[in-house]
């Protein structure tokens, strides 16, 4: 039960981190960005390459995974400069289709839909597999704290509160003389940046990358999470990764508990019970579990 | 004396509620998982695959179940995505303990999920199509009972050459065994004399397969080799139709459905050959499957998991230990020695009970398998389109 429970923490450590991108852009800066799974499968094909090919450690191979992921990041946040809402929303979500069609597709680069295993991690085959479970789940969360930390410091500071300022009214903050389009590309391309470094991440964790690991449930696994958590807070975006692992998984015991069913019956209903949950808390909590703290500044006099 | 449950303890207790439920019934079973695509693209199969794993389950379990102990067989599904397997994987082995997994279809989930179980010494029984799999180190932890693509264009070559393609051409969609296959068909096409001029991978999603067609018309084959999934197959035979193509056009079963000749006029379909692995359609194994599922024919996947378990519980009752080493160790003495040939698993283990060596030969074909985990041969059915219906030419 144990070796699951840390397997499981991997996973919602992994999730923390796509959901901590993903507020940077969406939570402060406003931009639906749903591209994760695109930069995330950048981060994860960059940094098996480099650790297949190149042989770089996981650290360097990560970093590498990190700044491409970020550069594809800026170059999708100046592409798109000018598009809002629901049309950010669709050409990011084409953006992250575009990426799984060339892994499918570039062979000689990706191994196509074969996927590339073997990807080589630190303490892989040496340490037994539940020692390797553990020493993945503290890199994962202590990676996710730092960069939790980071982006803490970074939306509270200036730089935060111009990304809060866009979200609010862009034309008001280009009136400020904010240089909006600069934020927004910097946004993107740092949450696409902790994005691939996830990518990297899970790689290493899991060994395989085949294009079908970044079809459209991580997106949809992820805006939820950070919807469940609270869009805008960082802490917010962690709580909902850990219930969205808690709910998709808690329910893989659902059969036991309701003998009679068929396997079939108990996976549509587990289906049913994710969204059933989510339903749940989007009516009871639209503003997620832990919201976004609003800072009121009062003039005096 | 009194007993005080606190709230929080009797919290904490409703929560692990649901994890004692699955390991408290029958605390001596043989923990058994399967994981297959009951929801996803691979939901077609999923479903009627579980119902036949949990048929036979439960009929060994009647009949005395494995060296006297029940088989607690937990399915879980992975909705056809390789991460969503993993996790399942995590859940069967490191939670319920599992000796074998069996069932996994696509093959990107069997190459994510593979690792854990040769980690971990759990028995893989995969109906995945892709070559790579058995090439992956897995130490003899996987045994799968699909014919892997050298084996399948082996004999499609073979049908070929017998119907005298001497230029043949391959138009293949971009999966993980295009490369594999196409060269594979070459190999043999050039050992009876004819060749494999050239070949083209194609992204399936396309709406016009023009410029591939003209390519391959360009070298004038006098067969065409459609490596196709159904809604490309009717794209590229209507196409190849209208470009004035009437040489040999072959493909595969799963392509050739019968909506795509009810989608194209007879004139463009007919004499379209196909193929695919066919279950031995002779064995009472193969009945067993017809009985569970009700229906005539049932697929191909539903008859290797049936052999799956039965492999499970024979190897099991031959080794006397339930374990992912034991099944690894013994599966072979059961399905490929000079024992007696069975069909039906619970004769098996009465044989096995009584110290006898037996052979099982199941509903997929005959289990045997190679080192690495590939099933030595099995029976193809060959078919041609005929007034938009597929006729049966023969199954050897």
């Amino acid at each position: 039960m144990l070796d699951y429970l840390v397997s499981l923490s991997v996973f919602a450590g992994l999730y923390a981190l796509l959901a901590l991108g993903l507020n940077l852009v969406w939570g402060l800066g406003g931009m639906v960005n749903l591209g994760l799974a695109g930069f995330y499968s950048i981060g994860a094909y960059v940094s098996a390459l480099a650790a297949l090919h190149l042989h770089l450690a996981l650290p360097l191979a990560a970093l590498l995974a990190a700044l491409l992921a970020g550069a594809a990041g800026a170059a999708l946040a100046v592409v798109t400069s000018r598009l809002k809402g629901d049309y950010l929303a669709i050409v990011t979500l084409g953006f992250a289709e575009v990426i799984q069609l060339i892994a499918a597709n570039e062979i000689w680069l990706t191994n196509g839909t074969d996927g590339l295993s073997a990807i080589p991690a630190p303490g892989r085959g040496k340490l037994s597999p539940f020692h390797f479970d553990l020493a993945a789940a503290a890199t994962v969360w202590i990676v996710l704290a730092l960069i939790a930390l980071g982006l803490v410091r970074l939306s509270r500071a200036s730089y935060g509160r111009v990304l809060r300022a866009i979200r609010e009214d862009e034309t008001v903050a280009r009136v400020a003389g904010k240089r909006v389009l600069a934020f927004k590309i910097g946004a993107f391309a740092v949450g696409a940046a902790v994005m691939g470094l996830a990518g990297s991440l899970y790689a290493a964790y899991d060994g395989y990358v085949a294009p079908d690991s970044f079809d459209v449930l991580v997106t949809v696994l992820v805006v939820l999470a950070l919807t469940a958590g609270g869009v805008g807070n960082m802490a917010g975006a962690v709580l909902g990764s850990a219930l969205v692992v808690a709910l998709t998984e808690g329910t893989r015991f659902l059969g036991g508990l309701l003998p009679g069913l068929s396997a079939l019956q108990v996976a549509s209903l587990r289906q049913g019970a994710i969204g059933f949950f989510l339903l749940l808390l989007l009516r009871l909590r639209p503003q997620g579990i832990l919201p976004e703290r609003m800072r009121v500044h009062r003039l005096d006099g | 004396m009194r007993v005080t449950v606190s709230r929080r303890s009797a919290l904490a207790g409703s929560l692990a509620l649901p994890f004692l439920a699955r390991t408290g019934f029958a605390a001596n079973a043989i923990p058994l998982g399967a994981i297959n695509p009951l929801t996803g693209a691979g939901g077609a199969y999923g479903p009627s695959m579980a119902k036949v794993a949990e048929a036979l389950v439960a009929r060994i379990n009647r009949t005395g179940g494995v060296l006297g102990r029940p088989i607690a067989l937990d399915v879980e599904d992975d909705q056809t995505n390789p991460t969503v397997g993993v996790e399942a994987a995590h859940k069967l082995i490191d939670v319920g303990k599992v000796v074998a997994i069996v069932g996994t279809w696509a093959s990107a989930v069997t190459t994510a999920v593979a690792p854990l179980c040769w980690q971990s010494r759990t028995m893989l029984f995969t109906v995945s199509g892709a070559d790579s799999i058995t090439r992956l180190p897995h130490h003899g932890y996987i045994i799968r009972t699909q014919p892997n693509t050298h084996l399948q264009s082996g004999r499609a070559a073979g049908f070929l050459l017998q119907h005298e393609s001497k230029r043949v051409f391959g138009l293949s969609a971009q999966t993980p065994f295009a490369v594999d296959s196409w060269s594979r068909l070459k190999e043999v096409l050039a050992k009876g004399g004819a060749t494999g001029i050239g070949d083209i991978i194609y992204d399936p999603k396309q709406t016009s397969f023009r410029s591939e067609i003209d390519k391959a018309l360009a070298a004038k084959p006098d067969t065409l080799f459609l490596n196709s999934y159904a809604p490309d197959l009717e794209i590229l035979l209507r196409e190849t139709y209208q470009a004035g193509f009437n040489g040999k056009r072959f493909t595969f079963a799963y392509a050739a459905t019968d909506a795509v000749l009810k989608a194209l006029p007879a004139g463009v379909t007919n004499g379209l050959w196909s193929f695919a692995p066919s279950p031995d359609v002779t064995s009472p194994a193969y009945k067993a499957v017809q009985a569970i599922l009700g229906i005539s024919d049932p697929d191909p996947y539903s008859c290797q998991i049936y052999d799956h378990v039965a492999l499970v519980a024979l190897a099991i009752a031959k080794a006397g230990v339930a374990s992912g080493v034991a099944i690894h160790d013994n599966v072979r003495k059961i399905s490929q020695g000079p024992g007696q040939k069975v069909s039906d698993p619970v004769a098996g283990l009465k044989l096995l009970a009584a110290g006898k060596e037996i052979n099982y030969d199941g509903a997929s074909g005959p289990c045997h398998f190679t080192p690495i985990g590939d099933i030595l041969n099995c029976k193809f059915l060959f078919q041609v389109v005929e007034n938009q219906h597929n006729k049966t030419l023969f199954i050897s």
